[in-house]
């Protein structure tokens, strides 16, 4: 699959532009790293792909159709957005991983077991973390792989992660960095992740983009 | 019947209670005096022209002109609840409106056909009053639901984009701020139902029994007069809401507020 951004601009009211005539592409299994200074539209150009908002001018295609044509729930569960605070759901834990399950556009879809949720709790250094917890009296770090298992469990082409790792300790940091490597490797999605500038993934070539004003691409 | 027919004499000398009202305000430096002066007189007035309509529409006795007066006052209504809610980024008027119409003339010519079996359905001196009632008594319940749909909406953003981002239609989105919503609204006329007769006797049932009504036939008329409103306040803060709601999400299921 491929995602494509062409020419995109974005603006809030009749301020000028955040951002104008940026262009990305995005297949599947890619591994993309953006950043930039703080208030230079990190945030709201990850939003656009799934139309949380909309560019004021510029377009988005997946697969060569623009993505204002196509059914928007199933968009957003093709290209999955992991705000950048989490947000819980309310309820136990268990009900926020498999929130995306409760919607009409995941009604052909089987609904992970038990076991499948401990183990992505393993996996992620959860361990503590009971599925009959109150996800809110989680911490933020623990919100955080919360928010990311729960989008991945809606099965993704395409994952757009804002500082995912923003909250956690190194250890846990470094789990989440190579869960979304192996997810480009051996699962084929395309990663587009927000992110510092000191962060280097190891098994894989990512390609570094600096977005201020517009989006250039950064090597090394 | 044994109505005692007020004169005017009567009517002026209730005068008093303003000017008992008035010295009040003066000793006490309430500055109430001009705002007393000024109610005074449009309750007159008000009251006098509410009057001579209803007297000329009762003597026509035509349902066009009859349903005219009704939605002429559920605009009113609508206009008030506009009044109170104050939000400035929805154009919530217009549904609003034809929502608590529709609701509302459902309701009231369900009571009076059905319930009362007023022959016909539209006789003013039932479908007046007893649809007022309606309109007056639900109109809070509305803007209670409205003024919760749009701070919950606001407030609870975050969750909200939670959800769409994962597949959710806005409607899907947004089931427990729509549900918490409505049962703000309804809140008041179920306490009601709660204590009617023992905390205060209702206005209609009073006025019934002070022009000439046995008390028993009173309490009846208050049943169903109690339960209408029940009725009319879900049908229309549930229809109003959900009306309300999908002007607040663009079509491609985006927050607009």
């Amino acid at each position: 699959m491929r995602l494509e951004i062409k020419n995109l601009s974005l603006r809030y009211g009749t301020k000028k532009p955040l951002f104008e005539g940026v262009n990305l592409t995005v297949d599947s299994g890619d591994f993309v790293l953006i950043h930039g200074p703080s208030g230079s539209g990190k945030s709201s150009f990850l939003r656009l792909p799934s139309r949380l908002q909309e560019p004021a001018s510029g377009e988005i295609l997946l697969d060569g159709r623009s993505v204002r044509r196509r059914d928007v729930t199933e968009l957003r569960r093709t290209v999955g957005y992991v705000q950048q605070t989490p947000e819980m759901a309310g309820g136990a834990v268990r009900s926020n991983l498999t929130l995306s399950f409760t919607f009409r556009a995941a009604r052909e879809k089987r609904l992970p077991d038990e076991n499948m949720l401990r183990t992505l709790l393993d996996d992620f250094l959860l361990q503590d973390v009971d599925l009959d917890d109150d996800a809110e009296t989680l911490s933020m770090g623990q919100k955080q792989r919360i928010a990311l298992i729960r989008t991945l469990l809606s099965e993704p082409r395409f994952l757009l992660c804002d500082e995912p790792t923003s909250a956690l300790d190194p250890e846990s940091k470094s789990v989440v960095e190579t869960w979304l490597e192996r997810l480009a490797l051996e699962q084929n999605i395309g990663i587009v992740k927000v992110t510092h500038l000191d962060f280097r993934p190891e098994r894989i070539r990512a390609r570094r983009y600096r977005l201020d004003g517009g989006l250039q691409e950064v090597c090394g | 019947m044994n109505l005692i027919e007020i004169s005017p004499l009567q009517l002026l000398l209730c005068l008093v209670f303003v000017l008992i009202a008035g010295t009040g305000s003066v000793i006490f430096r309430l500055n109430l005096e001009k705002d007393l002066a000024w109610g005074t007189v449009r309750t007159f007035a008000q009251l006098f022209l509410v009057g001579y309509v209803l007297k000329y529409i009762f003597q026509i006795n035509n349902p066009y002109l009859i349903l005219i007066l009704f939605v002429w006052m559920v605009f009113w209504a609508a206009h008030a609840i506009r009044g109170r809610v104050k939000e400035k980024e929805v154009a919530y008027f217009v549904p609003t409106f034809i929502s608590m119409v529709a609701s509302y003339t459902t309701v009231s010519i369900l009571v009076t056909a059905a319930i009362v079996q007023v022959k016909p359905w539209y006789t003013p001196q039932y479908f007046i009053p007893l649809g007022g009632m309606i309109v007056g008594n639900s109109m809070n319940a509305v803007t209670i639901a409205l003024e919760r749909l749009f701070s919950d909406l606001r407030k609870q953003r975050a969750r909200i984009e939670l959800a769409l981002c994962l597949g959710a239609t806005y409607q899907e989105a947004t089931t427990t701020i729509l549900r918490d919503v409505v049962k703000a609204g309804m809140i008041p006329s179920i306490n009601a139902l709660m204590t009617v007769g023992l905390v205060s006797l209702p206005g209609m049932m009073t006025g019934q029994i002070l022009a000439g009504s046995d008390p028993m036939t009173a309490i009846k008329y208050q049943i169903i007069v109690m339960l209408m409103i029940v009725a009319a306040t879900a049908i229309g803060s549930l229809i109003v809401v959900h009306v309300v709601r999908r002007r607040c999400f663009t079509r491609a299921h985006q927050l607009s507020i």
